[in-house]
């Protein structure tokens, strides 16, 4: 039935843009400190650390004893950053549902997936960018000491692409633990989960003998994500970086679908 | 306009809200009633689409509020005032909001003037009083200038010139033409606040009539008498006609009105220590017809319906 108040707004107004959506999910992320902690705190470990680990082991990198490659120090700080990433992709969601907040989310946009992609891509874009310009940070400040030992690198082939790398890298983790936030509705109960997935079950699964085992570890997401974000893996066993990256994604998509499934089907 | 129809919620165990039908009217405030768990914020969580019906539906200007066109200026609703990130600072607050729905960032330095919170608007949520946030609840409910405004209990936590101003703005929103549904558990500030009454107790409907009507039919009067010797002046009304229940050392009587017990108490001599009229209040009529699920919710200790 028709109102019949000449009150123009709701009844003639266009459903707001998807770019509204996106604006709005931007506020929200760089409207809180916990944000900008996050961010400040990948970017002073995650370069941080390849200038510290680079500085401290040139020499024995440019010795007959090197056993590891100059290649895996350069992007050294990638292996705790994602744990910044997990953080900021979980508190982007989980805060919502921890405060109640996402009702009034979903009062104001009520078609629930367009909250979902917003808050994807603002986290894609943020953590892409923080992602790279860390790694080149750390790449700046790590390579002089590389090269005063005759062994520096060159920012082209697999090096560069580590670089950008690292920005999707810690993208597709963000992203990831978005989806897991979705489903799980708790902070430390989604890190717990992403972290553990990571860092503990992303070894634990060595132990398993045989190919399983074997197999098991190429296509954990850590893992099969985390060749992306350096030149010369630590671990000679995963993927080719972009086919690890490949099956990193569609586990990603998985994990999204369930979320967006159950978010379509719960009460807020 | 709202309306529902064979609304029904339920949760695994508890019917929160069982099959309920009714309309609110835009131009006139209408109060929801009812006591703690008795299904009030289940169903408005239902008219914002935020919790799937079990059955019935429940529309907002003649669609379900998912399909909205443009949802803040359609609907504005404070549903729940902490609901609020503690670290983002009130402006930064209604700012994302409002964009999520194309209004444009001046309509928020407008509602937290409304509001009367213009002077901290700068400052993280987390820090304000009760009463500074169901403040900021009001003022996202006011910024798309909506048709419909929900408000769930809306004067929690606020001061009493607090409470005078939602009253007012209840009032002003519903002299606009608009839709206003304001609930609460307490019957004396639906009595100031509403023209409409729907009350609702363990997920039904209990009454739906106007203020004015639910005052004439449920808060029952009648008139005290105290006397050195009530027995005979209870034989006396009886026989005229009057409705008499002994309560301790005192009659209560209705169907007569005071001046005729004093002028038949008068007729026949007899003594009186107290004739007083005595109006039961609509928080009386409120708790009486709501007796049966506040009984149930004391017995069922493990009932948490929201």
């Amino acid at each position: 039935m028709t109102t019949t108040l000449e009150r123009p707004t709701a009844t003639t107004a266009r459903r707001p843009g998807f770019d509204r959506v996106l604006l709005a999910e931007w506020i929200k992320l760089t409207s809180v400190r916990s944000t900008w902690w996050t961010l400040v705190t990948t970017l002073v470990l995650g370069a941080g650390l390849t200038i510290l680990m680079c500085w401290g082991n040139a020499d024995w990198l440019a010795s007959a004893d090197a056993d590891e490659s100059a290649g895996s120090f350069i992007t050294w700080g990638m292996m705790i950053a994602p744990v910044m990433a997990v953080v900021l992709g979980a508190l982007a969601v989980t805060t919502e549902y921890g405060t109640g907040m996402i009702r009034t989310t979903f009062s104001a946009v009520p078609t629930r997936g367009r909250v979902l992609a917003a808050k994807l891509l603002v986290l894609t874009a943020v953590m892409f960018v923080v992602g790279t310009v860390t790694a080149l940070v750390g790449y700046v400040g790590a390579n002089p000491f590389l090269e005063n030992e005759g062994i520096g690198l060159a920012l082209e082939g697999d090096v560069a692409r580590s670089m950008y790398g690292s920005g999707l890298y810690l993208a597709g983790i963000a992203v990831m633990t978005a989806a897991v936030g979705f489903i799980v509705r708790h902070t430390a109960g989604t890190i717990s989960i992403v972290l553990a997935l990571l860092m503990v079950i992303g070894n634990m699964v060595m132990l398993i003998p045989g190919d399983l085992g074997d197999w098991l570890m190429k296509v954990m997401p850590g893992n099969a994500g985390a060749g992306i974000a350096t030149p010369v893996s630590f671990n000679p066993n995963l993927l080719d970086p972009w086919a690890g990256f490949g099956v990193f994604l569609v586990e990603i998509a998985a994990l999204l679908a369930l979320a967006w499934w159950l978010l379509r089907r719960r009460d807020a | 306009m709202i309306r529902a129809q064979g609304l029904t919620k339920r949760f695994a165990d508890t019917t929160a809200v069982d099959g309920i039908d009714f309309t609110v009217e835009p131009g006139r405030v209408t109060g929801f009633l009812g006591p703690n768990g008795a299904g009030k914020s289940t169903t408005m969580r239902m008219i914002l689409g935020l919790d799937a019906p079990t059955r019935g539906t429940v529309t907002v200007n003649g669609h379900r509020y998912v399909d909205s066109p443009a949802p803040l200026r359609e609907i504005g609703a404070l549903l729940d005032a902490h609901a609020l990130h503690p670290g983002r600072s009130a402006r930064d607050h209604l700012r994302w909001l409002a964009a999520s729905n194309g209004i444009p960032t001046t309509r928020v330095g407008e509602v937290l003037d409304i509001v009367g919170l213009d002077a901290v608007g700068g400052r993280r949520v987390g820090k304000f009083s009760l009463g500074m946030g169901q403040r900021l609840g009001i003022a996202a409910a006011l910024l798309g200038d909506p048709e419909v405004v929900v408000l769930d209990e809306p004067v929690n936590g606020l001061d009493p010139e607090g409470i005078r101003w939602v009253r007012s703005l209840a009032r002003q929103l519903a002299d606009e033409g608009r839709t206003v549904f304001v609930s609460s558990h307490l019957m004396s500030e639906m009595s100031l606040m509403a023209d409409h009454l729907l009350v609702i107790g363990r997920g039904r409907i209990l009454a739906d009539c106007s203020m004015q009507d639910f005052m004439t039919d449920h808060a029952a009067s009648y008139v005290r008498v105290q006397a050195p010797d009530t027995t005979k002046i209870e034989a006396l009304l009886v026989d005229h006609g009057a409705d008499v229940t002994r309560r301790g050392a005192e009659l209560q009587v209705q169907g007569i009105d005071a001046p005729a017990v004093g002028e038949l108490a008068a007729a026949h001599a007899l003594v009186l220590h107290e004739l007083t009229l005595v109006r039961s209040s609509l928080e009386d009529a409120f708790m009486a017809l709501t007796a049966d699920s506040v009984e149930y919710h004391a017995k069922s200790a493990t009932e948490v319906a929201a």
